[in-house]
C-alpha cells in the first residue's frame, strides 16, 4: 500500500511525476477495491489542499485547471481496480454554461473540483437553454444547479433559466449558484439565485454547506 | 466647414493631446456598447443582421443618435461570413448570435519544436488546417474556400467602412484607426494550446513555452503595426492569461515578450492600448515599466491605487462596471461615473471607457436609459 499522506501532499503540490508513479505502482499490485477507495480519498484530500492554496493566492486558475486534469488522469488509472465498490456521494449538481455563452473554463474547474469533493456532477455543456436545464432537473432531481457564464449576456440567460425553473415548479426543490466573470451580489438578487461566486473553491464550499 | 467636420477636428485634437501626455480640454468618451447591442437596440435579430450587413446603416444611425461618444461605436467586430466559409472553430457564433472564442487546440504539445523552429510555416501548414476545417483538404478546394472567404470579408469590411464614413461625416467622431494584436503568451494560449493545454505546459515544459513566445513575437509585432505610425490611433492588445498564472510563471513566461511587443510598438511611434482584462493588481509594478503614455483600460481593481501608481506615467481608462447599468438606478449609475472621474481625471491622462463591452440589450431592461444618462453626464461633467 502506498503512503497516503505522501500521495495527498503530492496532489497538493501538483507533482505530476510523483503522483503518476505512485498510482501506477499501486495499480500494478492489483489492490483491493477498499484500498483503491482510500487512494481516491487521499487524492480528494490533496485537491482540498489545492483549493486552500488557491484561496491563499499561491495557486491561480491555471493551477486549478492543471489540478483537474491531473485528478481525472489519476481517477482513470484507479477506476479498473475500484469496480464493485459502492462510492458514497455527497449530493448531485447539474451544471452548464448558460444560453448564448460558449465559455466553459470556469464551469469545468468547478465541475472537476465538485467531483473531487464527492458530488455527482451532470455537465450540460455550453450554450445551454433554459429548457435543457429544466429537463435535466426533472430527470436527475439534483440538490444544486450551477450556472456559469463569462459574457454579460449570461446574466439575462441566467435570469431566464431561473424563470423557466419557476414556471416548471422546480425552483424551490433546488439551490442555485451562479458563477463567472459578470456575476455579483446585485446580479444574483436580480437573477433570483441563492448564491454567487467568482471563485470555484469558494463556490464549492457554498455547495458543501447546502448538502451538509 | 460643417459642424461635423469641426467636431471631428476638435475630437482629433482631444485624442492627440491625450495620447501625447497633454491634458485635453475635456475627458474623451467611448460608448461601451458594441454593434451586437446596436442591432438588438434597433429591434432586429442579432444573428440575422450579421449575415446581412446591408441592414446595418439605420441600426448605426439610431445607435449614434441616442448615445454620446467621441469615437465611432463600431468596435472590433467579428463578421461571421468569412469565418463560416473557412469552417472556423476558434471563432464561432453562439445561439444568441454573439461571435465568440471557445477553447481550441491548434498545436499539439509534441509539435512545439516544429513551431519554435518556424512559426509561420507551422501556422500555415499545420495550425490553420486544424482550426479551419475548409483549409484542410485538397489544395484546389482550399484555394477556393480561401478566395471565397477573403472576398466575403472584403465585401463586408467595405460595407461596414462605408457606414462608418457616413456616421463620421454626420456625427463628427474622432478619425482614429486601429490595429489588433496579442501578447505572445496569450496568442500561444488562445490559438495554439488552449487554456487547459497551456496550464499544463507551464509546468511540464516551461522552456518550450518561453521559446514559442519568442518565436512568434515578430509575427505579432507585424500584426499590430499601423499603416503609418504617425496616424491618430492605436494598437489594441486585449490581455488574457496573466491573472491566471503564478507570479513566477508570469515573470518568466508572460512578461518578457509582452514587454518587448509594447516597447517595439512604442519605439515605432505608435500608441498602444491594453485591455487589462481580469485582475492585474498584483502586476502594477510591471505595468509601470511599460513606455510612457501606454493606454491601459482596466476591467477590475482599485482605481485609486492604479491612479497613484500608474496615473502620472500612463493613460488610465476602464473601471466603469457595466453590470451596474443592468442592476442600478439611473442615479447610482451616474454617481459611479462621478466617483471614477473624481479619482481618475485630476492631472489628466484619463479616457472614459467601461470595464467591459455592452453586448446585450433587453428591451424591458434599464441598460439603454442608464447608459445614455452616464454618457451624457460624463460629456457635460468630464473635466480634468
Amino acid at each position: 500500500m502506498i503512503d497516503l499522506q505522501v500521495l495527498t501532499q503530492a496532489v497538493g503540490d501538483l507533482d505530476e511525476k510523483a503522483i503518476l508513479t505512485m498510482i501506477n505502482d499501486f495499480v500494478a499490485t492489483n489492490p483491493s477495491g477498499e484500498d483503491a477507495q482510500k487512494v481516491v480519498l487521499a487524492c480528494q484530500q490533496g485537491m482540498a489542499i489545492v483549493g486552500e492554496l488557491f484561496e491563499k493566492n499561491e495557486y491561480y486558475v491555471g493551477d486549478l485547471i492543471f489540478a483537474g486534469e491531473l485528478l481525472s488522469t489519476t481517477i482513470d488509472l484507479i477506476k479498473p481496480v475500484l469496480s464493485g465498490v459502492a462510492t458514497q456521494k455527497v449530493g448531485s449538481i447539474v451544471i452548464g454554461t448558460v444560453e448564448g455563452d460558449l465559455h466553459d473554463i470556469g464551469k469545468n474547474i468547478f465541475g472537476s473540483m465538485a467531483e473531487a469533493a464527492g458530488f455527482d456532477v451532470y455537465d450540460l455543456g455550453i450554450d445551454v437553454s433554459p429548457s435543457a436545464f429544466v429537463e435535466k432537473v426533472k430527470e436527475i432531481k439534483p440538490q444544486i444547479i450551477g450556472m456559469s457564464g463569462v459574457l454579460t449576456l449570461a446574466i439575462d440567460s441566467m435570469k431566464n433559466t431561473v424563470k423557466a425553473l419557476n414556471e416548471a415548479g422546480l425552483r424551490d426543490s433546488v439551490k442555485i449558484i451562479i458563477g463567472g466573470n459578470p456575476v455579483n451580489e446585485d446580479a444574483c438578487k436580480q437573477i433570483g439565485a441563492d448564491a454567487f461566486t467568482t471563485n470555484a473553491a469558494e463556490g464549492l464550499k457554498t455547495c458543501q454547506g447546502w448538502v451538509k | 466647414m460643417t459642424d461635423a467636420v469641426a467636431m471631428t477636428n476638435e475630437r482629433n485634437q482631444i485624442f492627440r493631446d491625450l495620447f501625447s501626455g497633454k491634458t485635453p480640454k475635456r475627458v474623451p468618451i467611448s460608448n461601451p456598447a458594441t454593434q451586437d447591442f446596436a442591432i438588438q437596440y434597433a429591434g432586429l435579430d442579432l444573428a440575422e443582421c450579421q449575415w446581412d450587413l446591408t441592414r446595418l446603416e439605420p441600426v448605426y444611425d439610431k445607435f449614434c443618435q441616442d448615445f454620446f461618444t467621441d469615437t465611432y461605436p463600431g468596435g472590433s467586430i467579428r463578421i461571421p461570413s468569412h469565418y463560416q466559409i473557412l469552417g472556423s472553430t476558434p471563432i464561432v457564433m453562439s445561439s444568441s448570435g454573439f461571435m465568440q472564442h471557445p477553447e481550441v487546440v491548434g498545436l499539439l504539445a509534441e509539435e512545439y519544436d516544429e513551431f519554435i523552429a518556424s512559426p509561420y510555416d507551422c501556422i500555415v501548414e499545420k495550425i490553420l488546417p486544424r482550426l479551419f476545417t475548409e483549409l484542410n483538404g485538397a489544395p484546389g478546394k482550399v484555394a477556393m474556400a480561401l478566395a471565397k472567404a477573403m472576398r466575403a470579408q472584403s465585401d463586408d469590411l467595405a460595407y461596414l467602412g462605408t457606414i462608418r464614413a457616413k456616421m463620421n461625416a454626420k456625427y463628427g467622431y474622432a478619425a482614429m484607426i486601429g490595429a489588433l494584436t496579442e501578447a505572445p503568451f496569450d496568442f500561444v494560449a488562445d490559438f495554439l494550446r488552449s487554456f487547459k493545454g497551456i496550464s499544463g505546459d507551464v509546468r511540464r515544459y516551461p522552456d518550450k513555452v518561453a521559446a514559442a513566445c519568442e518565436a512568434v513575437l515578430p509575427l505579432l509585432i507585424k500584426k499590430g503595426t499601423l499603416p503609418s505610425p504617425g496616424m491618430l490611433g492605436y494598437t489594441f492588445i486585449p490581455l488574457h492569461m496573466a491573472p491566471y498564472l503564478r507570479d513566477k510563471d508570469f515573470a518568466t513566461l508572460y512578461w518578457p515578450t509582452f514587454k518587448k511587443l509594447v516597447e517595439t510598438m512604442a519605439g515605432m511611434g505608435q500608441n498602444v492600448q491594453l485591455f487589462v482584462e481580469q485582475d492585474w493588481m498584483r502586476y502594477l509594478d510591471y505595468l509601470y515599466e511599460l513606455p510612457e503614455n501606454t493606454i491601459m483600460r482596466f476591467e477590475y481593481g482599485d482605481a485609486k491605487l492604479v491612479k497613484e501608481k500608474l496615473g502620472k506615467k500612463h493613460i488610465i481608462s476602464g473601471f466603469y462596471p457595466i453590470t451596474l447599468l443592468q442592476t442600478g438606478t439611473k442615479q447610482q449609475c451616474v454617481d459611479k461615473a462621478k466617483e471614477l472621474i473624481d479619482v481618475l481625471a485630476p492631472g489628466g491622462k484619463y479616457w472614459f471607457q467601461a470595464d467591459k463591452s455592452v453586448i446585450n440589450f433587453e428591451a424591458k431592461g434599464p441598460v439603454a436609459e442608464n447608459m445614455s444618462a452616464v454618457l451624457e453626464y460624463v460629456h457635460e461633467n468630464g473635466t480634468y
